[in-house]
């Protein structure tokens, strides 16, 4: 029989600080997230200087927890895994140089783990995964189409041209006065209201595979500001309902034209944004109408928003190919897939 | 004791290994290197020519700030890591301290950091039977406001440490008899750093060890100008 192996993962790309323990890359023996959320709320998004400040305050609280929830020590690990990038800088190096300190302490092999694939390896938790899969990438840094044709092997089919989808959500929420992070509630004001505004489905008539986000955070400000200045009052179910429609189509009509292009068994959702009800109804309905064989996977909402336990299951297939970093690891903030 | 030393506060780079007050081995670097790429290299550099595995160690020292964010971040999380992992007794000195530590003994010492804009991170440190002691405290400062408090001393006993050519100028105006040593002339040294942490009480709870940055981000500081208060012991950031 196989050994198990057990990885320790740390994330800390943006605000929040993640180490998980994982076991196979596909159980989750600890998984603990200590998020920022409260303190950048106070200054409407996320500041860097105060997010890498944070990491340094919680990396240690957040290794020892994860130990002892998965009830395990330093000895019973095969490997150390940590998010290099892409991310914002200062915040990325606190997991790796956390994650280099106990590799190095504990004599553990290192495996640098890009924080788009964790994403997407968070539906390893939920199904057996067939190559080659399509994955849609939704979040408040990414909107990417990307194929993954075999285990560890990407293809980036489309990327956003502009706003990711999850910024142009907190950017409309702000003239709606939603405090960041705005997806939640303006998805849950979209349940209630109509999509009255018509605002534009940009690209959609495009025969490529990229997004843009800003046409339609303009168009929709825009409206808003006008009816501000002539002092009409509008419904602001009926705005968040009409935004969130555009956003579906746009996702929905990209998403189902790579499909056509590579026909695949299974599509993965990951992301912060794929914790969007709206986008899962949606997308669950666009398969029924089409009549595809095609498994859907949204990942629990727990591991939609950044966590560690998704770099911990992508590393296990680096650990399984030998990929493993050095002491001299880096960050690299813009890191990203190949380009078809 | 065996102790581990090492400093990323500012450009230059130092990682030392001594035992019982003698140097093991000690890497320096001065040159524009990323210090998260090269630190936990040298760490290992520095224990393999000591012949020593980290386990062996007895005391992790680490200089604490002020000093560049990013800088110190990358030490003291590499420290406090390192510490708690391995179960041993973490040291946090003043990056500002070390600097005096360079200093001569029979002087006022005032290490430096040129912050921009005529700002320095300043102490003021004196030695006293052999210890170094602190009699104004690390404080981000205007050099105006660090001269008024150094007009009481004689300028003959003043050596400042760690002066850019900006700080050498005005600090010249202001003390033409007063001791600068520049920067190129200051680097920390950890070797130094390890003889300070035998005489500097461990962190308590290696958890709560985070860096002296002196400074609030601008972000909270414009959030507090406008008169936001913390609604008694909130707490910022929470395991979900």
């Amino acid at each position: 029989m196989k050994k198990d192996t057990l990885i320790m993962s740390f994330e800390s790309s943006c605000d929040e600080t993640s180490v998980a323990v994982i076991k196979n890359g596909k159980e989750i023996l600890s998984n603990i997230i200590a998020t920022q959320i409260k303190s950048h709320q106070r200054f409407g998004g996320v500041v860097p200087e105060v997010a890498s400040r944070h990491h340094v305050e919680e990396i240690t609280k957040c290794i020892n927890l994860a130990l002892d929830e998965a009830k395990v020590n330093y000895e019973d690990l095969d490997a150390v895994a940590v998010t290099y990038g892409p991310g914002l800088v200062g915040a990325l190096l606190i997991g790796i140089m956390a994650a280099k300190t106990v590799a190095f302490a504990h004599n553990l092999p290192l495996i640098k783990v890009n924080h788009l694939a964790g994403h997407i390896y968070s539906a390893n938790f939920v199904t057996d995964l067939q190559y080659p899969f399509m994955s849609l990438l939704v979040s408040g840094g990414h909107t990417e189409l990307v194929l993954v044709t075999a285990p560890g092997v990407f293809k980036t089919l489309g990327d956003t041209r502009d706003d990711a989808v999850g910024e142009a959500y907190d950017k409309i929420g702000r003239v709606l006065g939603i405090n960041y992070p705005a997806g939640k509630k303006v998805d849950q004001m979209a349940a209630v209201g109509k999509d009255t505004f018509d605002f534009p489905r940009a690209m959609v008539q495009e025969d490529n595979l990229d997004f843009s986000f800003s046409g339609l955070k303009s168009a929709f400000i825009n409206t808003v500001h006008h009816a501000d200045q002539i002092h009409e009052e509008l419904n602001k179910d009926d705005l968040a309902a009409s935004f969130q429609g555009a956003v579906l189509d746009i996702l929905s009509n990209k998403t189902f034209r790579a499909l056509k292009q590579h026909p695949v068994k299974q599509l993965i959702v990951g992301g912060g944004v794929s914790a969007n009800q709206g986008l899962r109804k949606r997308l669950a309905k666009d398969i029924e109408d089409k009549n595809l064989d095609m498994e859907l996977v949204f990942p629990p909402l727990r591991l939609c928003g950044d966590n560690a336990a998704m770099i911990g299951a992508m590393a296990q297939i680096q650990f399984d190919k030998g990929d493993f970093a050095e002491l001299d690891l880096n960050a690299d903030p813009s890191l990203d897939f190949d380009m078809e | 004791m065996k102790i581990l030393a090492f400093d990323t506060s500012n450009k230059p780079l130092s990682v030392a290994v001594v035992s019982d007050g003698k140097v093991l081995a000690q890497m320096e670097s001065t040159e524009k290197k990323t210090h998260s790429v090269t630190l936990l290299p040298d760490i290992q550099a520095c224990l393999k020519k000591a012949d020593l595995t980290a386990q062996d160690l007895d005391i992790i020292a680490v200089a604490k700030g002020p000093g560049s964010y990013t800088g110190v971040r990358i030490a003291v999380t590499v420290a406090k890591v390192l510490a708690d992992t391995l179960n041993k007794k973490l040291v946090g000195v003043s990056s500002l301290k070390l600097l005096a530590a360079n200093g001569d003994k029979a002087h006022i010492l005032v290490p430096l950091m040129d912050a921009r804009n005529d700002n320095a991170f300043a102490g003021v440190y004196q030695v006293n039977r052999d210890d170094l002691r602190n009699i104004i405290e690390d404080h981000h400062t205007s050099m105006a406001k660090l001269f008024e408090s150094l007009q009481d001393y004689n300028q003959d006993q003043l050596e400042f440490i760690n002066a850019t050519p900006r700080l050498q100028e005005l600090i010249q105006n202001q003390f033409p008899n007063a001791k600068i040593i520049m920067s190129e002339n200051s680097l920390p040294d950890a070797s130094k750093l390890a003889q300070l942490a035998e005489n500097t009480k461990p962190v308590e709870n290696i958890d709560d060890f985070v860096p002296t940055y002196l400074r609030l981000t601008q972000a909270e500081h414009d959030w507090y100008a406008k008169g936001h208060k913390d609604d008694g012991n909130v707490s910022y950031v929470e395991e979900v």
